[in-house]
């Protein structure tokens, strides 16, 4: 899946359920700065892997992981079956 | 700067209570019951030169939500009619005291023991105190019912807007129109939290106090555990080796699980701990509402078996926090709280009550988390430190509050002295340190 559509999905669904309205975050927005919490991180895990049908495991659950949408488009990309 | 800034006839004339806030009702009412604690919380601000008496009083005065906190009665709910804030303009002001003392970074226990109840005609309190350094502490006191963390967060915000003079809205303080819910959905929703929050808090739950018990004058006594940059670090540090992933919350939780359940087996009474924690319910980054307590909880079982090491017990709390953020439990509680507002409050106190045999938690945790981390001045003057005190709800009578300010963490622990004696005391600062501290 093209890079550009993972983050497409996950920023819907952080602007939507998540942010305040009117808040916006882009790819290399640092999603703490914009207020995304541990609890809201959670949230965007089980999000993904609903969403995309991945299963993070442990290792991959890094701060860096999670910085911003590139990062965790990144991460969706690294663990989705490969076509 | 002048009082007439603000346009009075503008301010909200009702303000209809949330869940949450009634929530603290009843624990306004237990606290009653039990001639303990209180629903009072105070932030502490500390600086290292003297502020100036009436440029905060002026601050103060120009801001319209403290003018309306000091001008608002408590109208309880009847039948259908849900409880609500009534604003009538009786031109009250804040009170700005101020205090001398020789205790250097001391609170004057006339502070500490005045209390803010729903009779009170202020429901929000200031006071400067002096030290001989030269320095100063600004203490704003106020009731839970009316603001909870995040809005205190928000409120030091726009006192330092004002102090400013920079513009802001005013209507995003106060709570908007609640969305309605379809009854079924309220009902399917009521039945799944409560036989949830029942299964999770089944008795038999150890708690640090009697149930039984019943204080004497109702005094909270506090104790600050302050960690410097460094330790700090190693805090951080340790709660990412020992599993918690995001951010150090489930790490604290758990070295305050451990401490419990030491001082419980010590007082040959441990067992399962129960442990509900605040969750905020506002969406991230909004700057509103101030007013309200917006909270919902996670609620977490620690069972003696999953106590033996913190990477156990962080892993044990993990499982939870997931499971009840994928099954919405925070919302599903919120929408249960808005629902039980249309109970009378003796009967919603005897629910409660009830469902864990008078034992509200095995002890209290509640954290800022980076809040204040980045406050760096209030009123235009650097902050030194910072503290809060906890409204402390009794029983158990015991609430850590985990506050980070300049990337320095400190504990703060609110207690009751009929719960926690000195050596106790001691133990728990002891086993603390050494908990949280140790090498992973």
């Amino acid at each position: 899946m093209d890079t550009n559509i993972i983050i497409a999905e996950i920023k819907k669904y952080i602007e939507n359920n998540i942010l305040a309205a009117g808040m916006q975050v882009d790819a290399a927005t640092d999603l703490k700065q914009a207020g995304i919490d541990s609890f809201s991180t959670v949230e965007i895990i089980l999000f993904i892997e609903r969403k995309f049908g991945v299963s993070i495991p442990d290792e991959k659950l890094v701060p860096e992981n999670f910085k911003t949408l590139q990062s965790l488009a990144a991460i969706v990309q690294e663990l989705m079956p490969r076509a | 700067m002048s009082i007439t800034s603000f346009n009075k006839a503008s301010l909200p004339k009702k303000v209809i209570l949330s869940g949450a806030d009634c929530f603290h009702l009843v624990l306004d009412k237990h606290a009653k019951k039990h001639s303990a604690g209180g629903n009072v919380m105070r932030k502490i601000f500390y600086f290292n030169s003297a502020l100036s008496y009436n440029k905060i009083n002026d601050i103060l005065k120009s801001s319209p939500v403290i003018y309306w906190l000091c001008n608002i009665k408590f109208v309880p709910g009847l039948l259908m009619k849900l409880p609500t804030w009534q604003y009538i303009d009786r031109n009250n002001e804040i009170i700005l005291l101020e205090h001398h003392t020789v205790v250097e970074d001391g609170i004057p226990d006339n502070i500490l023991n005045r209390d803010i109840t729903i009779e009170s005609t202020r429901f929000i309190e200031a006071d400067l105190v002096h030290y001989p350094s030269g320095g100063c502490a600004f203490i704003l006191s106020w009731n839970h019912i009316l603001l909870d963390a995040k809005g205190t967060t928000l409120l030091f915000e726009h006192l330092n807007l004002l102090s400013e003079n920079k513009p802001q809205s005013f209507d995003i303080f106060f709570p908007g129109k609640e969305k309605k819910t379809n009854i079924v959905t309220y009902i399917r929703n009521m039945y799944k939290v409560k036989k949830f929050v029942q299964t999770s808090s089944k008795p038999p739950v150890s708690s640090v106090a009697c149930t039984s018990l019943k204080t004497g004058d109702g005094k909270t006594l506090t104790k600050v555990i302050s960690f410097n940059v460094e330790e700090t670090k190693k805090i951080n540090a340790n709660a990412f080796k020992t599993g918690s992933r995001f951010g150090p919350t489930l790490y604290l939780v758990a070295c305050c699980t451990h401490v419990i359940n030491f001082l419980n087996h010590q007082k040959n009474k441990a067992g399962d701990i129960w442990l509900p924690i605040p969750y905020d319910g506002r969406l991230r980054g909004a700057a509103g509402p101030l007013i309200s307590n917006c909270v919902s909880f996670l609620f977490y079982r620690i069972p003696v078996n999953e106590m033996n090491t913190i990477p156990q017990t962080v892993k044990c709390l993990s499982t939870q926090m997931t499971a009840q953020i994928k099954d919405g439990i925070p919302q599903r509680y919120s929408m249960f709280l808005n629902m039980m507002r249309h109970m009378p409050l003796w009967l919603y106190y005897f629910l409660i009550s009830r469902t864990g045999k008078g034992v509200f938690a095995s002890f209290l945790y509640t954290s800022t988390g980076d809040n204040f981390n980045n406050l760096k001045s209030l009123f235009g003057e650097p902050i030194r430190n910072l503290n809060m005190i906890p409204a402390l709800t009794f029983p158990p009578g015991l609430t850590f509050v985990f506050l980070k300010h300049d990337n320095e963490l400190n504990i703060n622990i609110a207690y009751s002295p009929d719960v926690i004696n000195n050596n106790e005391l001691h133990l728990i600062e002891e086993k603390i340190k050494e908990i949280l501290l140790a090498d992973y």
